[in-house]
């Protein structure tokens, strides 16, 4: 049977599946643990959390399929969160689109000049990208004068978004922020299916010599990833000072970490060239739910939190490995195997009409 | 141990006092015991105009109070008339440790005579501010302490740590009621020496018999970052469904706490106290979120701090138990032995006092 299910999908798009697994394995384990695990206000807590990390995440796919990474993310939410509180609380009346809008242009400039400088200025992304985090935050504290943006001076909007629900079944609630994340998945799904420009990104990663020779525009391309990673960047610091409210110079701080290891653990290439969104999605939503879940865990010393989930994203990252390349190794197995037969049937058939 | 700790302390004050007489003309070694001497009940008052390079160190830079306290030592500065300006420095919040114990390393090499150090490191800092003692800075301490005393010239203390837990134990008392109820503290990092004190104090201030029916759950850490606040506080919520007040010592986890209930729409149920600033918690004190919580003047701790430190490097005071002196608008203050670490040899200036705020003061203080 299982020769059958191999004969039918590639091993990779098992890994998605493979994914869901332990993710459903752990959200029953931590409901065996806690209780009120899946009532609704908890639910809603939880999702409410994925949404800034999965708008990042998105981002992020885009910039490791053409085999670079952008570190900067957390330093561009924070920075973007601040600056438009900032100009929230100075000028009145502004509508809400319009400091979305604004907050993604502030992404799209940082993120441009990550992409000019990986791009076109060929400097490692690691290292561009390591300076840039470190730029930005810096930026943040001397614009921001020690000073905190906190809810008292925000305008009245801004509290109610973190509760307005798009949809509502028995008390579980599709926020409207999560709804926006979701939406951005999508988005950047159709887009990595089938624009041109999302089929580009996996020819960049997976051989840029060869995506060179062949023509394809790879630097204009590799700076648009990182534009773009700059602009969900700047949406998802907006959504960060709305769901926050209170921001700090460090708002923000060690999310490019949590942002990478969503989109590692959900099985997008670290040297390029493979991965989707459903991947970078499970992803976030494992690296989250362990987060969360961790916090609420009685039975769990504060200190060995972090350890246990550094732990868990190794547990994770090693197990697909190990499955997926006994997967491949089947999968190689059965197509020998019926490439055989198929050759000994072409055979036999040769032999029989031979014969008559 | 003790005598080492002393004779160190000899040492550094006298290199200290001969690194100053170089750098000062008309102050002396000799001199110094004739202007500053603690006869008692005279203070020594400062005299302006003197050149002294200090730096202001907070656990880290970007929120409020630490603003606040650079604001009352810049006052502090104006008018003693110091030539040189200060420097507010700090690293990032999650650098907190490892840049506080960089900036007190350089600080010799940098020329400066006094670091005032909010200290965020625990006893690691200690190697670095004894090199610093031993280089003629002299390192004063403010908001957080230096937990064995080691390598700290006196600790200019907000309020007394054992009054704050205190305070916390009775607002939780007044929050929750006769009949009492759960809570919980959020705190800022683990190694937070001050914060942890007043947990400890109010540890102990829960033990009166006044406090039975009040049930501490745990302690949870927000490492005074406001998402991570913000969701230590929903996880406290989830957890807990009988919880009936979140107690945060940290102005940071106060509002993030403060905006999580509201957020939840729980307001009614679960009510947010402890340490915070009037300005960022108007709103909630409004609302009925936060109704009471308490917190000292900042700028004042800057400015009695900057004092403090001008008066030891210009020599007016040595920093001996028993002295007292005059800093400026706040009046006269006195070293003591600090009670709240009885077992090392640690000295304090002690500020004071506490303002609980609540609905009636809290638009006044908030500006």
């Amino acid at each position: 049977m299982s020769d059958a299910i191999l004969r039918r999908v590639r091993p990779e798009q098992f890994r998605e599946f493979i994914l869901l697994f332990v993710t459903v394995g752990l959200l029953l384990f931590f409901a065996s643990q806690i209780p009120n695990y899946f009532d609704p206000r908890s639910v809603n807590r939880l999702t409410t959390g994925l949404a800034i990390t999965l708008v990042v995440a998105v981002g992020q796919v885009l910039v490791v399929l053409t085999r670079n990474i952008d570190l900067s993310v957390s330093s561009m939410v924070g920075l973007t969160a601040y600056v438009v509180g900032t100009i929230l609380t100075r000028v009145e009346g502004m509508h809400p689109l319009v400091a979305a809008a604004l907050a993604m242009a502030i992404g799209l400039a940082l993120g441009a000049i990550n992409g000019l400088i990986v791009a076109y200025g060929k400097v490692p992304a690691i290292i561009a990208t390591l300076g840039t985090l470190a730029l930005y935050r810096v930026v943040l504290v001397e614009f921001s004068g020690a000073k905190t943006v906190t809810t008292a001076d925000l305008p009245d909007w801004l509290n109610d978004v973190p509760s307005a629900t798009l949809a509502s079944a028995g008390g579980y609630d599709l926020r409207l922020m999560v709804g926006i994340a979701l939406l951005v998945a999508i988005l950047g799904q159709l887009t990595l299916r089938y624009l041109p420009f999302g089929r580009r990104l996996y020819a960049i990663g997976s051989n840029p010599e060869a995506a060179r020779t062949a023509g394809l525009p790879v630097q204009r391309d590799v700076f648009t990833a990182f534009a773009l990673s700059g602009t969900l960047s700047g949406l998802a610091g907006f959504m960060f000072l709305v769901r926050f409210g209170n921001i700090t110079v460090t708002a923000a701080q060690g999310l490019e970490l949590q942002v990478v290891a969503a989109v590692v653990v959900g099985g997008v290439n670290i040297f390029g060239g493979s991965g989707s969104m459903v991947g970078a999605l499970l992803g976030v939503l494992m690296i989250e739910t362990l987060q969360q879940s961790l916090l609420r865990w009685a039975g769990i010393s504060e200190f060995v939190k972090d350890a246990i989930l550094g732990l868990l994203i190794l547990v994770a990252v090693t197990a697909d490995t190990i499955i997926l390349g006994r997967l491949r190794e089947m999968w190689v197995r059965v197509r020998r195997r019926d490439h055989a037969r198929a050759q000994v049937a072409i055979a036999d058939e040769g032999g029989v009409a031979h014969g008559a | 141990m003790n005598v080492n700790v002393k004779t160190r302390r000899f040492l550094t004050g006298v290199m200290c006092a001969g690194l100053l007489a170089a750098n000062i003309g008309g102050v002396t070694l000799a001199q110094t015991p004739v202007a500053g001497s603690p006869v008692a009940g005279e203070a020594v008052t400062a005299e302006p105009g003197q050149d002294v390079k200090m730096m202001l160190l907070p656990k880290f830079l970007g929120i409020l109070p630490f603003d606040q306290a650079n604001q009352g030592a810049q006052e502090a500065a104006e008018e003693l008339g110091n030539p040189t300006p200060f420097d507010f420095v700090g690293p990032t919040a999650e650098n907190s440790v490892a840049g506080q114990i960089e900036f007190v390393t350089n600080a010799p090499a940098g020329g400066y005579d006094v670091v005032m150090l909010s200290n965020n490191s625990g006893d690691q800092i200690v190697p670095s501010a004894v090199a610093a003692q031993e280089a003629g800075t002299r390192v004063v301490t403010w908001d957080s302490p230096i937990p064995t005393g080691e390598g700290e010239s006196l600790f200019v203390a907000q309020v007394d740590f054992d009054e704050t837990g205190q305070v916390m134990a009775d607002m939780a008392l007044s929050i929750l009621g006769e009949d009492g109820g759960q809570f919980a503290i959020l705190s800022a990092s683990p190694d937070a020496a001050n914060q942890n004190a007043w947990i400890a104090a109010m540890e102990s201030a829960l033990e009166d018999p006044k406090y039975d029916n009040l049930e501490l759950l745990e302690i949870v850490y927000g490492d005074d970052q406001s998402e991570r606040s913000y969701e230590q506080a929903q996880a406290l919520i989830s957890k807990h469904p009988d919880m009936e007040l979140i107690m945060a010592p940290t102005s940071v986890g106060i509002v993030s706490a403060a905006k999580a209930v509201q957020d939840e729409g729980l307001c009614d149920e679960i009510k947010v106290s402890g340490l915070g600033v009037p300005a960022e918690m108007l709103e909630y004190t409004q609302n009925g979120c936060a109704p009471e919580f308490a917190l000292w003047s900042f700028v004042d701790l800057g400015y009695l701090t900057y004092y403090v430190s001008y008066l030891l490097a210009t020599g007016a005071i040595e920093g001996v138990e028993g002295e007292t002196f005059v800093a400026g608008r706040l009046g006269e203050y006195e070293i003591t032995k600090d009670p709240t670490r009885p077992d090392v040899d640690a000295l304090r200036v002690l500020m004071g006092p506490f303002t609980v705020y609540n609905i009636d003061n809290v638009e006044e203080a908030a500006g």
